[in-house]
């Protein structure tokens, strides 16, 4: 009786921690309650995962678990999860680094072929890679003759290569937003003050970026954690390849089982990162946006910093549109089908059903972005926290979930748009959060008071202050948002309408039957596509400059 | 003439070079006495067998066929929402639109995803699947959906056409086989090296190094299932553990993986046996031949096939499509189109192809397929998942 008081009580005083935070006029009781209820729909569909895991007996529930074999699984997850996160910061930090503070010659043009990494689904970023690299892949056949071998792809530092090339655009772009909301003059003055760029970098720097990296460290690690065709491609065993495997084989119970340990490893990040987020300071000043001017000058390392981007544009979109470009040219199996004819249509229905994801996306996230901003409570970290859970989860676990919500209690939701775009919306939540949160917290509670004290009510202040403001953060988010839903596949072929099809679902077609040269021209549309919403991102951040 | 031929094979291995197995293939027999309509798609109801046929170098001279024609049946009319699992969906939607194109009044509604997926999204929607019709690459995913009750009774007419062992229960029938084959390099290996027996693999010193295997594919698991079922757990243990003892080469698929065999990158695989027709339809000098072992899980022949799903309010017309894929113009699409074995006798595979009756196939009943959850707890064990 006392326990559940506690309990009440303790949920309250959440309740009233995020309403009464710091910055009084951020969270209203009435945002609040949104964000919550918003957190608790996108979760909600996930507790199928539990009665599904139920059905499993206890004893084979704990044989399954401690078998060599899941607990092999389990370590090459883990550490797949840590080895991308590493590259992927390794690689993000110093890029955006040079592409923001340095004077790096055309900055404009590697900021975009850069970030574009992201738009090219990593699983045919891993087909590419094994046909250009793999024993006997074109590259291997191209140098065969002057003598010299290609290391295997395969196996994890394949993974770790192939996923930490094609996700780091994660951490790339959440640090350049640090850097160019920094104020740059600090750096300066830091200089002037005897520092050196590496110490003043370090000292006054990188504590202001690192909550931007920390969220794109995050983004990338949960991807590497629920990406099942590039450990399968690479010939590596994850989560959510057995997860995967067991779902082919009619062991929901199996899978279910294994779905709710890969979130508690989940649950076991978040927590780590949280540890780690209490460290690093208050986050974001409350600066204006600084300048894109270079504070720093390379000297002689222009050219070696030339050469690193040079070599990871090249690894990552000539090598893959070199090989689509190649497959398109030749000459594909002995007999053409009007089944698997590529139309139009596709791309325009990927188009549209990513807008719908992304605007949908985008308001669910303002509440939550808005209450965590705002906030220091324990209730807004949770919030912010629980975004990430439909995100980590393999898209083909969530996507059988609302099958059986779906069917059997919305049945005139079942197999609509309006479903699918609600399963984009809980497995991309968090990347909205994100930079919406960020763009929030830049907002100075100052101006919104002097707004209010102008006569402004709370409504007409949000409008004509903070929403100009966080425009930036929210068609930052909206375009994240955008990208993944074109490419994401598994959530998109099980709740897909009957009879519309999309680049993915028509790739997975011709490729599941077989056809590897019929998936160049959609994979090629694909990223075509993304990188025109890529470039429109990028053109919202570089207004400043 | 074309059985002389095919006598000539010998009886597990045979060459892929379509032109020399059809040799003696009279050119225009292909027309079916009395069957009428071969001519033309005629106004009046019948209908062309070469809008089913395919082309290209495998599929010259086709013997005569006979069975059931798709004029002998009701016409099809009114909307199917077909669920259509696996790699031929693709190819299958052409046959759904030829079905179109003779019944106007006939829509059907193909909703693709994996087999195991879409049988998995069946048991989940339950009494409200939208499905009518369930079109799957495996029996093993039939049978699953038979065993939640999600599968109606199918009439008798409709299934006596096919031998028994291709439709164990009544309530789905198997469309189009694919027979487990070892597809090897004829620059590294001879059919001989090719042992009989798939137990015989591991020992085989010319193997050694040289097998490649696709553990993830669902083929591949009903084969180890099928194992299990005829030697036992322990035996398939050992035998899997002998096979990565003797550095077997993993790959995603069974198409890649005769595609690295006619590479060279391995000498020879664990395949379906259309994924070398359809390599050797794209590159008519691969160095690829086909082995076939003996009465065992090397040998297993699965089936695509049908079942009307329980529930249907469209159970008439459900049931008279599942007719029509077992019509001689279907089953002419699927040995031509999708290179894989017909269900009805009087329809020949291509290719030069033993036909299925000089397979020799293991007896077991397909439906034990479905039972794949042992198999992969095998698999895991071993390490092989």
């Amino acid at each position: 009786m006392s326990r559940e008081d506690t309990g009440v009580r303790r949920a309250v005083d959440w309740l009233r921690d995020a309403a009464v935070s710091p910055t009084r006029e951020g969270s209203n009781p009435l945002v609040a309650g949104v964000a919550v209820l918003v957190a608790v729909t996108v979760i909600s569909p996930l507790l199928w995962l539990f009665l599904r895991a139920a059905a499993v007996g206890p004893r084979e529930a704990l044989s399954i678990l401690v078998t060599p074999s899941t607990v092999d699984v389990f370590v090459n997850s883990v550490a797949l999860v840590a080895s991308v996160t590493g590259l992927s910061v390794a690689l993000g930090v110093p890029l955006a680094v040079l592409t923001v503070l340095s004077d790096l010659p055309f900055r404009r043009f590697w900021t975009v072929a850069l970030s574009l990494p992201l738009v090219v689904p990593s699983y045919l970023g891993a087909f590419a890679f094994v046909s250009a690299f793999g024993p006997r892949g074109e590259l291997a056949e191209l140098l065969s003759p002057l003598g010299v071998t290609v290391p295997t792809v395969y196996g994890f530092e394949g993974a770790t290569l192939v996923l930490g090339l094609f996700v780091y655009p994660y951490v790339f772009l959440t640090t350049r937003a640090s850097l160019l909301s920094f104020d740059t003059e600090q750096l300066e003055a830091a200089q002037t003050l005897n520092h050196g760029f590496r110490s003043a970098f370090r000292r006054v720097v990188l504590p202001q970026i690192a909550p931007g990296m920390t969220a794109g460290a995050l983004l990338v690690a949960f991807y590497a954690l629920s990406d099942f065709g590039t450990p399968a491609i690479m010939h590596f065993d994850t989560f959510t390849r057995v997860i995967y495997v067991q779902y082919n084989n009619f062991g929901r119970g199996t899978a279910s089982l294994l779905s709710i340990q890969l979130l508690a490893v989940t649950a076991l990040v978040l927590f780590l990162e949280s540890r780690l987020g209490d460290a690093g300071g208050d986050g974001y000043g409350g600066g204006v946006v600084g300048t894109d001017s270079p504070v720093a000058s390379l000297g002689w390392a222009k050219v070696p910093a030339l050469a690193f981007c040079a070599l990871v544009a090249a690894l990552t979109l000539v090598v893959p549109v070199a090989i689509f470009g190649m497959w398109l040219l030749r000459t594909g199996p002995g007999y053409a089908s009007a089944g698997i004819g590529f139309q139009w249509d596709f791309a325009i229905n990927s188009v549209y059903v990513s807008v719908l994801a992304a605007a949908g996306t985008v308001l669910a996230a303002l509440p939550i972005a808005y209450v965590s901003a705002r906030s220091d409570s324990r209730l807004a970290r949770l919030l912010e926290r629980s975004t990430y859970v439909g995100y980590a989860v393999p898209g083909i676990v969530l996507a059988l979930a609302l099958v059986f919500l779906g069917a059997n209690y919305l049945p005139w939701l079942y197999q609509t748009l309006p479903l699918l775009v609600f399963a984009y919306v809980v497995r991309f939540l968090p990347q909205a959060v994100g930079s919406t949160r960020s763009s929030v917290m830049q907002v100075d509670a100052k101006l919104l008071g002097a707004a209010r004290t102008l006569g402004e009510t709370p409504r007409g202040a949000f409008r004509r202050v903070t929403l100009p403001l966080i425009a930036p953060g929210l068609v930052a988010g909206a375009a994240l948002v955008f990208l993944t839903t074109m490419k994401e596949l598994p959530a998109t072929l099980i709740l897909h309408p009957t009879g519309f099809t999309t680049l993915v679902t028509y790739i997975w077609r011709v490729q599941e039957a077989g056809y590897y040269g019929r998936a160049a021209l959609p994979a090629l549309v694909l990223v075509a596509v993304s990188a025109l919403s890529m470039i429109l991102l990028l053109r919202q951040e570089g207004d400043d400059g | 003439m074309e059985d002389d031929t095919s006598r000539s094979l010998r009886r597990r291995r045979f060459l892929a070079t379509g032109a020399a197995a059809t040799v003696g293939a009279l050119a225009g027999c292909n027309g079916l006495p009395g069957g009428g309509g071969d001519g033309g798609d005629g106004g009046d109801g019948t209908v062309s067998l070469s809008s089913f046929r395919g082309s290209g170098p495998l599929i010259e001279n086709r013997a005569s066929l006979s069975g059931t024609r798709i004029a002998d049946l009701p016409d099809l009319s009114g909307e199917l929402t077909i669920y259509l699992g696996g790699g031929e969906g693709g190819l299958y939607r052409d046959l759904l639109a030829t079905f179109s194109q003779i019944y106007p009044d006939f829509t059907a509604r193909p909703r693709e995803g994996g087999t195991a997926q879409l049988a998995n999204t069946i048991i989940e929607e339950g009494e409200n699947t939208p499905a009518d019709v369930f079109w799957a690459v495996d029996a093993g995913s039939l049978g699953a959906v038979d065993e939640a009750d999600m599968a109606a009774d199918l009439s008798s007419d409709v299934v006596e056409s096919v031998p028994e062992e291709f439709h164990p229960t009544d309530r789905w029938v198997g469309t189009a086989g694919r027979a487990r084959s070892v597809p090897y390099n004829t620059n590294a290996l001879s059919a001989d090296d090719i042992p009989d027996t798939v137990m015989d693999f591991p020992e085989t010193e010319a193997l050694t190094e040289a097998m490649g295997w696709a553990p993830t594919y669902g083929a591949f698991q009903a084969f180890v299932t099928a194992m299990r079922l005829i030697e036992g757990e322990s035996a398939t243990r050992e035998w899997l553990q002998a096979m990565l003892d003797s550095g077997v080469t993993e790959y995603p698929d069974e198409f890649l993986t005769s595609n690295a065999v006619a590479d060279g990158e391995i000498g020879a695989g664990f395949a379906n046996h259309y994924y070398a027709l359809r390599v050797r339809s794209a590159r008519s000098d691969a160095p690829l031949d086909l082995a076939f072992t003996s009465g065992d899980a090397g040998a297993l022949i699965n089936i695509a096939g049908a079942a009307v799903v329980q529930g249907t309010e469209q159970s008439d017309l459900a049931e008279n499509f599942v007719r029509h894929l077992l019509t001689v113009e279907a089953q002419e699409f699927f040995a031509t189109r999708t290179f894989a074995y017909p269900m009805i006798p009087g329809v020949p595979p291509v290719g030069g192809l033993p036909t299925i009756d000089e397979l020799n196939p293991p007896s077991i009943d397909l439906q034990e397929l479905a039972n794949v959850e042992p198999t992969l707890q095998l698999m895991r064990d071993v390490g092989v998942l």
